[in-house]
């Protein structure tokens, strides 16, 4: 379904990618790990055409999109839910889910969309004429993925859904998440709350800085060593920490 | 007394007059500041280039009429109605697309030479000489309540008031003015809705030309001359949007209607009774910058500014 290869991406003349390919296939969920700045938001970014990569390919359902501008990239059927959530505080939360269906020319079918986040997330239709910059993290998470499903994307990508959330919120965003891939959309999902991540993806992503590092499904990237040693907590830091001091 | 009063009652109802076209141009810039983070200050030249393209409509039309009426005022109104959004289009192509990105002074720098080059070429395609601007309303007043109003100054208000009304609505009420407020919020989020948003930029540009045009309009026939300082009058539009708090819509409309009252006032109450400050008006507005400035940087309405990086 979605398909990268060889993609460098560049901040000014900063390389945040260092060719990356990978691969996502229809009704799969696969996720990509890392740690703070090694460019997983900028792969997710580089797909929605918000940044421009400088080398390689990404082709969506077999047509090139890497050079595409953000509008029409989101017209072929990807949804995006950035980085921290980014609602549009001063509007309401009926005026974000408008703007989540922008695309959609009937507004039968925005109000029918809107209903279906309502039934989805009870608390939003409770808040709909309330600022949006005015609710909990939670709430504006939902609100995030709720804008982000209003025009029924194939593919949607999730940029660290539980950032900055209660483990309690956490838990309901991924039972959210686990839910949304039962139903049929096809997830890119970004996280560093690694065990989270790959107990529901089929397949994971290793990133460190701009680089794929390894990839595998869940049983094999838990047997990887180095995983384990540096998104779960269990290796041995003294050798990175030599690696350091030279 | 109660001349005195009646005099304050007057210079109030003139300076709301005044005020409005500061809170048109005001609104102008601060739309476009909001949407794009540029700080046009060639929104001034916008309005006096507004104020000569009108006028060259109604000598045209009045050469072809064969005398001024109201249709010859209509028609050229409409031609710089179309005129106004072609500007829009060509300054959002030649200042915004190039420089949005850019750092501040870079922009600023270049707003100033826009607005340099534009006063240039507006004396060298009109000529040196001052126009002298002709009132669709004549010299008609009407007398209400002691007060008396020129219909012209009563339009002025009316038509501001029109425009702004038909603008909150816009943007409050329909798809693509709520997509302007949620692009100026948030320019990428809105990109990932798949909002155009370059043609929302555009759209901002076109309007603010447009209200800046339109002011121009309204403004010409106030003034006894029309020669291209009239761009300074727009300057005075920046502090006032200060007054009401820089960037917030509310605010410059407001500080905009604020500050046309102040310098009327002051210019009327104390150059009348004190010989010696007798251009207190064209100080004022820079005195009150300072002092707001200094004791409420937000202004009125200020928004306390929260920046992502």
């Amino acid at each position: 379904m979605l398909k990268m290869i060889g993609v460098e991406t560049f901040y000014g003349k900063i390389k945040a990618l260092h060719g990356v390919s990978l691969e996502v296939l229809e009704g799969q969920l696969v996720c990509i790990l890392g740690a703070n700045g090694a460019g997983k938001s900028t792969i997710l970014k580089t797909i929605t055409g918000l940044v421009e990569p400088e080398y390689g390919t990404i082709h969506f359902n077999g047509q090139r999109i890497d050079r595409m501008d953000a509008e029409d990239i989101i017209k072929l059927g990807i949804g995006h839910v950035p980085e921290w959530r980014r609602i549009f505080a001063e509007l309401t939360v009926k005026e974000n889910l408008q703007m989540g269906g922008f695309l959609l020319k009937e507004k039968d079918l925005i109000h029918e969309r809107m209903v279906e986040a309502f039934h989805h997330f009870p608390i939003l239709e409770k808040r709909k004429d309330q600022q949006a910059g005015k609710m909990s993290g939670g709430e504006q998470q939902m609100l995030a993925i709720s804008r982000a499903l209003m025009l029924k994307p194939k593919l949607l990508l999730l940029d660290e859904p539980s950032l900055g959330l209660s483990p309690l919120l956490v838990q309901d965003i991924f039972a959210t998440i686990k839910e949304l891939h039962k139903a049929g959309t096809t997830i890119l999902l970004v996280e560093q709350n690694v065990n989270h991540a790959l107990k529901i993806a089929d397949y994971g992503y290793v990133l460190t800085t701009g680089k794929i590092f390894l990839s595998g499904t869940y049983e094999e990237l838990l047997d990887e060593e180095k995983v384990r040693e540096q998104y779960l907590g269990e290796g041995k830091y003294n050798r990175r920490a030599k690696v350091w001091s030279g | 007394m109660t001349s005195l009063f009646t005099d304050i009652n007057q210079e109030i109802v003139s300076g709301i007059a005044l005020g409005s076209i500061y809170a048109l141009i005001a609104l102008g810039f601060t739309l476009i500041y909001k949407a794009t983070e540029v700080v046009n200050f060639a929104q001034g030249e916008v309005m006096m280039v507004g104020a000569y393209v009108n006028f060259f409509f109604v000598t045209q039309f009045s050469g072809m009429a064969g005398g001024l009426n109201g249709w010859v005022f209509t028609a050229a109104l409409l031609g710089s109605i179309i005129f106004a959004l072609l500007f829009g289009i060509i300054l959002d192509y030649i200042i915004n697309r190039p420089l949005k990105d850019e750092p501040v002074f870079s922009i600023i720098m270049a707003t100033i030479s826009l607005a340099i080059i534009l006063r240039s070429l507006t004396a060298m395609i009109a000529g040196p000489i001052s126009l002298v601007p002709v009132s669709p309303f004549g010299n008609n007043t009407i007398k209400a309540g002691g007060v008396v109003i020129s219909v012209l100054d009563l339009a002025i208000i009316i038509c501001a008031f029109i425009l702004m009304a038909l603008f909150f609505f816009f943007f409050n009420k329909t798809r693509w003015g709520i997509a302007m407020k949620a692009t100026s919020a948030d320019a990428e989020a809105a990109q990932l809705m798949g909002i155009p948003v370059k043609k929302v930029y555009r759209y901002v540009w076109m309007f603010a030309t447009l209200v800046g045009v339109i002011s121009g309009v309204l403004l010409a026939p106030r003034m006894a001359l029309l020669d291209t300082t009239m761009a300074y009058l727009g300057l005075k539009a920046f502090p006032a949007a200060i007054l009401g708090g820089f960037g917030s819509i509310p605010g410059a409309i407001i500080g905009g209607i604020l500050m046309g009252v102040i310098e009327t006032v002051s210019m009327g109450t104390l150059s009348f009774h004190f010989n010696w400050v007798k251009e207190i008006n064209d100080i004022i507005v820079w005195i009150v910058l300072i002092v707001v400035l200094m004791i409420r940087p937000d202004g009125l309405f200020g928004i306390a500014k929260v920046k992502r990086v």
